[in-house]
């Protein structure tokens, strides 16, 4: 193809969108509609997926040891804990840190704590361990240690939630593969009454001898700058609305007991959404625009 | 330049629209192709522009073997001849100076030799003063004149005209038929296929008459009814 054939190509595909506006508009907010119907359920896998991980990052065990454990005794648990195999690693959390997290927790009503300091405190260790099954033994024997008042293993709900994650994510990614299915489908309509109600300027192409990529080529640059811009609204609204949604959402979160829920931050997927959404817009359209314009190809 | 031989064409409903056709028209030549409407004349054309493809014999425009032809070769026959029709077939999209323009965008024309060639070809249909103008806002007559610039713009050799009157009044139709022959003068060979007595009575040319897909009559310098008991006459 030489340059200004190209040119004209492209020159003609822009002009078409402006004098079909109505079509075009039509076409645009299909994708748009479709786009954003996919960004939602994408959100919400997303949103799962990185819950889950972060939920699987909670120490799988958390052992205290009793209050009034001075320094000393303190290093014998942690000797204690350092020297058990099934043990992968441990943190301490030290009467301080405990009383800090404590105070975080307080924070929209300081004065519950007035009067208190951090000795009323156990220093405790999260501990993660080699092999999760194990979690039964490895209690027992923390449990024996001198020193420690209890364990405490959460590990079971996180057991259920990211089973449960899990099972929300085949859903979502089954009913995403369906969501652009369906969009295939109904842009490549759209585009299809497009291309049904020029049919005539095509046959008539035909007859002056134009080649069949010549006025396929139109319609294509037609059908991806279609999907490029009905991608671009579609971002611009996912963005702004998951945006107002996640910092009021991640507040209201913060405040209640579902503290270790997060939404994943807007900043963090703006870019891999845009690309998504431009990829998908604009195969979509250009393949719509080659499948709907088949048959009026056969003059 | 353009030959039937022995060229059958059922359709596949069984209608049969030609039979046993055989056509020789040399270069330079005017030909009218008569015959009333379901007689087979447009099939005839559009065998020529490959349309449709025979049932049996061959067709050979300019040089190509029509019936042979694959296609992806086919853009390059229609480009070689100009076409004109009954309904004008303008892009509506485009002014009349696009329109024109285009049929020489798509060989991928040099743009100095579009600037150059589309005017000539308005100035010959009389439209210089219309390019901008869009089709819609053209008489019949006006039309018809561009889609002619249209198909003389590529300096085609061969010239095929459907009804080019068709949709036209009188005047306005002998003006386009005037214009037919000047271009004809100028060596192109035109075909035109019509059905309408006064014209071809006017300028007797070549005729060729069809009807029930059969070539009747094949005449020098004719008229539509059948005068000259001299006539040729095929099968």
């Amino acid at each position: 193809m030489k340059i200004r054939t190209a040119k004209y190509i492209i020159r003609d595909g822009i002009v078409n969108i402006y004098k079909n506006k109505l079509m075009s508009l039509a076409s645009i907010s299909t994708v748009t509609a479709s786009l954003l119907l996919f960004g939602v359920f994408l959100l919400i896998a997303v949103n799962l997926d990185y819950n889950t991980r972060a939920l699987e990052q909670l120490p799988q065990m958390q052992v205290y040891c009793d209050y009034e454990l001075d320094d000393f005794q303190v290093k014998q648990v942690e000797e204690a804990i350092k020297g058990n195999g099934r043990i992968a690693e441990y943190t301490m959390v030290t009467k301080k840190e405990a009383f800090e997290k404590l105070k975080e927790l307080f924070e929209d009503d300081p004065s519950t704590l007035e009067g208190y300091d951090e000795s009323f405190l156990p220093v405790s260790f999260i501990i993660k361990l080699v092999d999760a099954t194990e979690s039964n033994e490895v209690k027992a024997e923390l449990e024996s240690i001198n020193g420690v008042d209890s364990v405490e293993c959460p590990q079971k709900t996180v057991d259920i939630i990211s089973r449960f994650g899990y099972w929300v994510k085949i859903v979502s990614g089954f009913l995403i593969a369906l969501l652009v299915v369906i969009s295939v489908f109904i842009i490549s309509n759209t585009i299809k009454l497009t291309v049904f109600a020029r049919r005539k300027e095509i046959s008539i192409m035909k007859y002056i001898g134009a080649t069949d990529w010549f006025i396929r080529w139109p319609f294509v640059v037609e059908g991806v700058i279609i999907g490029l811009v009905g991608a671009l609204i579609a971002f611009a609204l996912t963005s702004y609305g998951y945006g107002a949604l996640e910092v009021k959402f991640n507040e209201e979160l913060a405040r209640s007991s579902l503290g270790f829920i997060k939404l994943i931050k807007a900043s963090q997927i703006n870019f891999a959404i845009v690309v998504l959404y431009a990829f998908l817009g604009g195969t979509v359209g250009a393949i719509g625009s080659v499948i709907s314009m088949r048959k009026y190809l056969k003059v | 330049m353009v030959e039937f031989r022995n060229v059958t064409k059922r359709y596949d409903n069984g209608t049969l629209a030609l039979q046993n056709v055989n056509i020789k028209i040399d270069k330079g030549e005017f030909v009218f192709i008569i015959g009333p409407s379901g007689s087979g004349k447009s099939t005839l054309i559009k065998l020529i522009l490959k349309e449709e493809d025979p049932t049996e014999g061959e067709v050979y425009v300019n040089g190509y073997e029509v019936s042979a032809l694959d296609r992806y070769e086919i853009p390059y026959l229609r480009r070689s001849l100009g076409v004109v029709f009954q309904d004008f077939r303008l892009l509506p999209n485009k002014t009349v100076y696009e329109n024109v323009a285009f049929a020489m965008q798509i060989t991928e024309a040099l743009p100095k030799e579009i600037r150059r060639q589309v005017p000539m070809a308005l100035a010959l249909v009389g439209l210089s003063k219309k390019a901008n103008v869009y089709p819609s806002q053209l008489s019949g007559g006006e039309q018809q004149r561009v889609a002619l610039a249209r198909a003389l713009v590529n300096n085609p050799s061969l010239l095929v005209a459907d009804e080019p009157t068709g949709n036209l009044d009188p005047e306005t139709s002998m003006e386009i038929m005037r214009l037919l022959c000047e271009i004809n003068h100028r060596g192109t060979t035109v075909i035109v296929a019509t059905h309408e007595k006064t014209i071809v009575d006017a300028f007797k040319k070549r005729v060729i008459a069809i009807d029930k897909g059969i070539v009747v009559r094949d005449q020098q310098k004719g008229l539509y009814k059948d005068e000259d008991k001299n006539c040729q006459i095929y099968n």
